[in-house]
């Protein structure tokens, strides 16, 4: 993933954060979902964005949520599909 | 559908005096003698009191002694959970204390057979089951692009498709038709557990097989519903330090003497509204406005709330119960349900009302609908996708749950008997999913007093209208119940 990328996925959990009235600050391999900080349909929400930005296809993969816990799992995830493809 | 978690602690930081109170699992002196041979005993006699009067004395017993020999002896819990979830299976089939067996004794009769050896049937088919289902997930290891590996639910529900439609159609009789739904009685429970081992296995770090085969159906909920989901999700949620495990122990306890506090005020309710004011069960009042002698319409009102305020109770007391046991064994589960009184959406009172059933819904029919269906039409897509869930999949399940009548009654009219549950459950996928789709939109309710009271009433006359129409019962007909509500709506004579 390049830093551009990098930077729109991040402003993405921003964003998403923001709606949750969440501000606070975190790390490239904090976990986002099963923390608790983003709910269910920010995870819907960053499905969507990723299939749309990175064209990343859940249904040929599978689905789990440690795959897009964190920004580090979401980048990991990326490049190996890019990789794959 | 809401995929996040109710908190382990199911509460707010305590900040009342009683909540410190009860906040045993807080206090430091609490937390060391949770960790000492006393105060382990302490708990597992005081885990044995609260699930005893519920489970019977065998399974009772056998479920906290199981629960607690995991702790104190780490390096055996994967032989612990798995002899005591199969021992605890033929204990609760040979005692009866689930319906196998009188399931089967029904079948007995009806073929004329001599009914006595039931039990020995049911024992029998599930030693059967539990070679096949080791086979069938070794199966899915070797082979995890086969069918059955990925698409286990579908494959599963033909399975038990085909054998019902092999003993419900006429096609069989004597005692292979006794077999056959012995073997659907038995199996059906696993029907939804097996997918969860399933995608476990398939998984990039999938859990051991004999661990798989140990939480099918696992010792500490007896029920056709996963409590803690499959081995990845134990996993995940097993305690990790000794401070961490004797914290999940003391909670384990406070959700224990919770469930039966929530049990006598069940009884409480029943003796003050059933017994002592005579509000009637809602069959009763349904039975009553079809002979044209229908209770006042504040009774009958009564009887739905009684009803539903019933359920609700039954599913926390038996929810927090099985993750009680859970949780003394190690687990960090979350709460089965939390605190449902306080949703503010009818997608937030799924989750917080049966969380366990909301995840076996997630997992098995939302999320495979939303990674393959309508992905250019992202409204579409959550609402279909929750449609499916809250639907599709509530039903589903609730018809295996009562497969019973399909044998007894048949398979034609067994289906047209479940059409008020069918109409209940499209009720409610609507509903959800609309809630859903809103608060995707991001119209989420705002927090003022006015406005929690404003969703306190939505959400709970949304369920309250719609138990009457799914409140398990066979004994009505969708339309009668169509004509009972509009009469209490005064929208009919």
């Amino acid at each position: 993933m390049n830093l551009s990328a990098k930077q729109q996925l991040k402003n993405f959990i921003d964003k998403a954060l923001a709606s949750q009235a969440d501000r606070g600050a975190y790390t490239d391999d904090e976990a986002l979902f099963s923390s608790g900080r983003l709910d269910s349909f920010s995870m819907m929400n960053l499905v969507m964005y990723l299939e749309q930005t990175f064209a990343i296809d859940f249904s040929s993969t599978g689905f789990d949520i440690d795959l897009v816990d964190s920004i580090d799992a979401i980048e990991s995830l990326v490049d190996i599909q890019a990789l794959a493809r | 559908m809401n995929v996040s978690s109710p908190p382990l602690a199911g509460g707010r930081a305590a900040g009342k005096g009683w909540r410190q109170a009860l906040a045993i699992d807080e206090r430091d002196a609490w937390i060391a003698h949770a960790q000492t041979g006393a105060g382990r005993m302490l708990l597992l006699l005081a885990a044995m009191a609260a699930v005893v009067p519920h489970f019977g004395v065998w399974t009772g017993v056998l479920a906290a002694a199981a629960a607690m020999g995991a702790v104190v002896w780490p390096a055996r819990r994967t032989a612990i959970l798995f002899a005591a979830t199969w021992l605890s299976a033929g204990l609760n089939t040979a005692l009866g204390e689930v319906d196998t067996v009188a399931n089967i004794r029904l079948v007995f009769v009806q073929e004329s057979v001599d009914p006595s050896l039931a039990p020995l049937l049911a024992l029998a088919s599930l030693s059967v089951l539990f070679i096949a289902s080791f086979a069938a997930l070794r199966y899915v290891r070797h082979a995890p692009q086969s069918l059955l590996a990925r698409r286990p639910l579908l494959v599963l529900l033909a399975f038990e498709a085909l054998l019902c439609v092999a003993g419900g159609a006429g096609l069989l009789h004597g005692w292979p038709r006794v077999l056959v739904w012995s073997a659907v009685f038995v199996f059906t429970p696993y029907l939804w557990f097996l997918p969860f081992a399933i995608a476990d296995l398939r998984s990039r770090t999938p859990s051991p097989l004999p661990l798989q085969v140990a939480v099918l159906r696992p010792y500490w909920s007896p029920a056709y519903l996963p409590f803690g989901k499959g081995a990845a999700f134990l996993r995940k949620h097993l305690s990790k330090t000794p401070r961490e495990l004797a914290v999940t122990q003391l909670k384990a306890i406070k959700l224990l003497v919770w469930a039966n506090l929530l049990w006598a005020l069940l009884a409480l309710l029943r003796w003050l509204f059933d017994k002592r004011m005579a509000v009637p069960e809602v069959d009763r009042a349904i039975d009553a406005f079809l002979a044209g002698q229908p209770y006042p319409r504040a009774l009958a009102w009564a009887a739905i709330v009684l009803a539903a305020a019933r359920y609700a109770l039954q599913v926390a007391v038996w929810a927090h119960l099985f993750i009680g046991i859970a949780r003394l064994a190690g687990y960090r589960l979350p709460r089965g349900s939390w605190r449902p009184l306080e949703a503010r959406t009818l997608m937030d009172y799924f989750n917080r009302f049966h969380y366990y059933f909301k995840e076996l819904l997630v997992d098995l029919f939302f999320m495979p609908t939303f990674f393959r269906v309508f992905k250019n039409h992202p409204r579409l897509r959550m609402f279909f996708a929750t449609f499916m869930a809250a639907g599709v999949g509530n039903a589903l399940w609730h018809f295996t749950r009562n497969i019973d009548v399909v044998a007894s009654t048949g398979l034609a009219s067994a289906s047209t008997s479940y059409t008020s549950y069918l109409f209940y459950a499209a009720l409610l996928a609507v509903g959800v999913g609309l809630s859903q789709v809103r608060a995707n939109m991001g119209l989420r309710p705002a927090t003022t007093p006015l406005a929690r009271a404003a969703s306190f009433v939505f959400v709970w006359s949304f369920v309250i209208g719609i138990h009457v129409f799914g409140d398990g019962s066979r004994s009505h007909t969708l339309t009668e119940r169509l004509q009972f509500m509009a009469a209490l709506l005064g929208a009919s004579p």
